[in-house]
């Protein structure tokens, strides 16, 4: 059952895996960073106060940059349902097609007008205008993601479709798809997410300055932001959104939840490891520390209820890769109980006013900011290696859904392509991000074109 | 049903073209018109804000693709694989090359994504052209409805032809020509100075030459599809595309010598659009050609999606629209005028 390097549809999957998650590293900060904009303009068209037009200036710059990432990378996405996922395409376009379609039209224009104006246009649009253009790329940036997560969520737990005479899928009711709850879940679940890596990233920069005594007042603005948020966002992530994501598995997927656990054989009173190495061959969890009981109350609210082991199903619906699905549950539930319990000390000690002159907890906060883009990119891992060895879950497996037409030789070519270029990318990305944090905010006001600020 | 998406998604690939054509256009010249850092601030200004806006256009064609014909995005994007990579790779190098050339003051820094710039939008203009050609000529289908094409084959036009043959490149050529004339006319119309009077100068010369390739290309079709136009001439809306052709073409020509610059660039996007509408006019219902047997050719009425999705895309679809053109609009106001350099320092830090 294992994927050979002969095997087309793994060229496919590992090609769109790896577009899909560089990918999303930058979407995950444009839609946390969004709202730290749309709240700071709000504060600056309100009050006046110079230090959040300040922060705004700065943040947007960085904001730019990864948006343009995001984007000069999303566009390969959607083709590639076509050029690499035509038997998919055939099959679910008819239904997956809408939302897709949706995306380009009402969210990406939206964002894609707005932008422009938002990072360069305060002059042309003038303080209020300018307000407006940063709350529409907000919105437009969550409006993309829920019409992606309905997409997702329908490869999940398929609803308001329809087989029609040729087999195919067509879309029955637009608002059973639309309002799938698998993708209200997934939404909140995944936007709460994208709050975290953004107040990590504003955190992390502000805790860049406080340790040089640069730009203080900026740090301080950043320092709060980003604690307080990031404990809100934290917080949330977990509870009830992880808690419903997780249970909502357990009621539609229940193979794939005892895969997540590295559980064989199905019982009451399951247990969530600790620790432990599942050992597919053997069929059971190696060196096993477990927390009697907490999955049957996490997954069906008590400690009796039946949860399900992966012996109790035929091995062709198991997940195809249970180890790093496991690995990749486990660690990000790992991760997401450090961000809980960081942010709540920082939110502490910011509360008592004594977070910038804490050096101990600045340097955990500089240094954390890619644990949230790890834990977004395993939640990722853990619903998509959850979903196997379907691609429309229940109903279509991932190996009808590649392009028979195309070769191993075609995928590997612009596999490497991807590789190669998104490797430049990503170097030009970071040494133009670290180059604006350099700079930093307070240089923003001496720059010729920002001479004359709105008071 | 079908024949309205059809023109629908005929459209929006054609607004693509003609709004994403321009910067393809001035992206060509970017070299030629500017001479001085200031001049090619001014060319990256006149792109302006909106550049991903009108990328965005490309991104609907292909989701409204999927969502109303389906079988046809599969068929089409596997089969043109290579290409469509290429094309994919062109707008990425574009699109950052517009958004960090101008972060750091540094003559080596700009003079490089100045470079890519220019290399990217040829390679699109060149791609995008010889995709239209290869609509026009036809695909290798099989019965089974797939195809799957290599960059050249033999460089004939019939049998099991690759994406450049002779007839292919030669579209692309005379789509390069006339995108580069299309984006002159407009940064005539946006900028001034030197690079104002080197894009009209660029201008004339691109639409003049234009003229002649317009012809060859013509009797080329003629030769590589002798069943064209066929019933199509008898369809209304095909007389209206070359009305708007040829109405277009007089604003433009009138435009360009008594120096009106705004009447000069709706003439230059009547004569993209009036072509590319007539084209989709001429091919319907086929939407992807057969070279190996004319029966084996794929229509819309083939690959269209359940009546079901097209009647609930029919209601979002038109609010989607009115309101991508309202933010157009808002935006476009804002920015209206020739480009000031001291306001707009678009992608400049």
């Amino acid at each position: 059952m294992g994927p050979g390097v002969s095997d087309p549809a793994f060229w496919s999957r590992f090609q769109f895996a790896f577009t899909v998650t560089y990918h999303y590293l930058f979407p995950q900060l444009t839609m946390g960073l969004a709202w730290f904009l749309v709240y700071w303009k709000w504060r600056a068209l309100r009050s006046g106060d110079r230090r959040f037009d300040q922060a705004v200036r700065f943040w947007a710059k960085i904001f730019g940059l990864n948006l343009a990432v995001g984007v000069v990378t999303g566009i390969p996405m959607e083709f590639q349902f076509g050029t690499n996922w035509a038997g998919f395409s055939r099959y679910a376009g008819g239904v997956v097609g809408q939302t897709l379609a949706m995306e380009g039209m009402f969210a990406f224009f939206l964002e894609s007008a707005f932008v422009g104006a938002l990072i360069w246009g305060e002059k042309r649009l003038g303080p209020r205008y300018h307000f407006v253009a940063t709350l529409a790329v907000a919105v437009g940036s969550w409006l993309s993601g829920y019409f992606i997560l309905v997409t997702n969520a329908f490869m999940q737990h398929p609803v308001g479709y329809r087989i029609e005479a040729d087999g195919s899928l067509g879309i029955e009711s637009l608002g059973a798809y639309l309002l799938n709850p698998w993708a209200w879940v997934q939404f909140a679940h995944n936007q709460m997410a994208a709050l975290v890596t953004g107040s990590f990233v504003i955190a992390a920069v502000g805790a860049f300055y406080a340790l040089q005594g640069l730009h203080p007042m900026q740090a301080r603005l950043c320092l709060r932001a980003g604690t307080c948020v990031g404990l809100i966002a934290s917080v949330l992530v977990a509870f009830p959104t992880g808690d419903q994501q997780a249970k909502m598995v357990g009621r539609h997927q229940p193979v794939t939840l005892a895969a997540m656990e590295g559980r064989f054989v199905g019982g009451p009173m399951a247990g969530v490891a600790m620790i432990g190495q599942p050992n597919v061959a053997a069929r059971r969890l190696d060196n096993p520390i477990e927390l009697p009981g907490a999955l049957s109350f996490l997954a069906y609210g008590t400690f009796e209820s039946y949860v399900h082991g992966l012996e109790e199903y035929p091995e062709d619906v198991w997940p195809d890769n249970i180890e790093l699905l496991y690995y990749a549950f486990h660690l990000m539930i790992t991760l997401g109980t450090l961000f809980i319990v960081l942010m709540a000390y920082g939110t502490f000690q910011s509360w008592r006013g004594r977070l910038e002159s804490s050096a101990p907890l600045l340097w955990v906060l500089m240094l954390a900011f890619p644990f949230p883009y790890i834990a977004n990119t395993l939640g990722w891992m853990t619903a998509e290696l959850g979903r196997q060895p379907w691609l429309v879950f229940g109903l279509f497996r991932t190996r009808e859904g590649y392009s028979q037409v195309v070769s191993n030789g075609d995928t590997i070519f612009t596999l490497i392509g991807f590789v190669g270029l998104y490797f430049v990318l990503g170097l030009l990305f970071l040494f133009l991000v670290g180059r604006e944090i350099a700079r930093g905010p307070g240089e923003v006001a001496a720059a010729p074109r920002r001479a004359e600020q709105p008071a | 049903m079908i024949a309205v998406w059809y023109c629908v998604v005929g459209f929006m690939l054609t607004a693509y073209v003609v709004l994403d054509g321009r910067n393809f256009g001035a992206g060509m010249l970017h070299r030629a018109v500017a001479r001085t850092p200031e001049e090619r601030r001014q060319v990256i200004g006149a792109i302006g804000p909106l550049w991903s806006w009108h990328e965005v256009w490309l991104v609907g064609f292909g989701g409204t693709l999927l969502a109303v014909f389906p079988r046809l995005m599969a068929t089409a994007f596997a089969g043109y694989y290579l290409a469509l990579f290429l094309i994919l790779w062109g707008l990425i190098l574009r699109g950052i090359a517009i958004e960090v050339g101008g972060h750091i003051d540094n003559r080596l820094w700009q003079e490089f994504w100045d470079v890519v710039f220019v290399f990217a939008s040829f390679l699109l203009a060149i791609l995008f052209g010889a995709a239209a050609g290869n609509l026009a000529r036809g695909v290798p289908l099989d019965a089974a409805g797939n195809f799957s094409m290599a960059f050249f084959t033999n460089f004939g036009v019939r049998g099991n032809v690759g994406l450049l043959d002779w007839y292919t490149v030669s579209v692309a050529i005379f789509a390069a020509v006339v995108l580069a004339a299309h984006g002159a006319t407009y940064l005539t119309m946006k900028t001034e100075g030197g690079v104002h009077e080197r894009s009209e100068a660029w201008a004339r010369r691109l639409w003049v030459a234009s003229g002649p390739l317009f012809v060859a290309i013509s009797v080329e079709t003629r030769i590589v599809r002798p069943d064209l136009p066929g019933p199509a001439v008898h369809n209304p809306l095909w007389a209206l595309g070359l009305l708007v052709v040829v109405i277009s073409a007089a604003m433009l020509v009138s435009g360009l010598v008594t120096r009106r610059e705004l009447r000069a660039f709706v003439g230059s996007n009547g004569v993209l659009f009036g072509l590319l509408g007539t084209g989709g006019v001429t091919l319907f219902p086929v939407m992807l050609h057969s070279t190996l047997v004319p029966g084996n050719s794929l229509t819309a009425y083939a690959v269209a999606s359940t009546p079901r999705a097209l009647f609930l895309a029919s209601i979002w679809w038109p609010v989607a629209f009115v309101l991508a053109n309202a933010y157009f609009v808002f935006i476009s106001r804002r920015y209206a005028g020739k480009v000031s350099v001291q306001r707009d320092n678009q992608g400049f830090y």
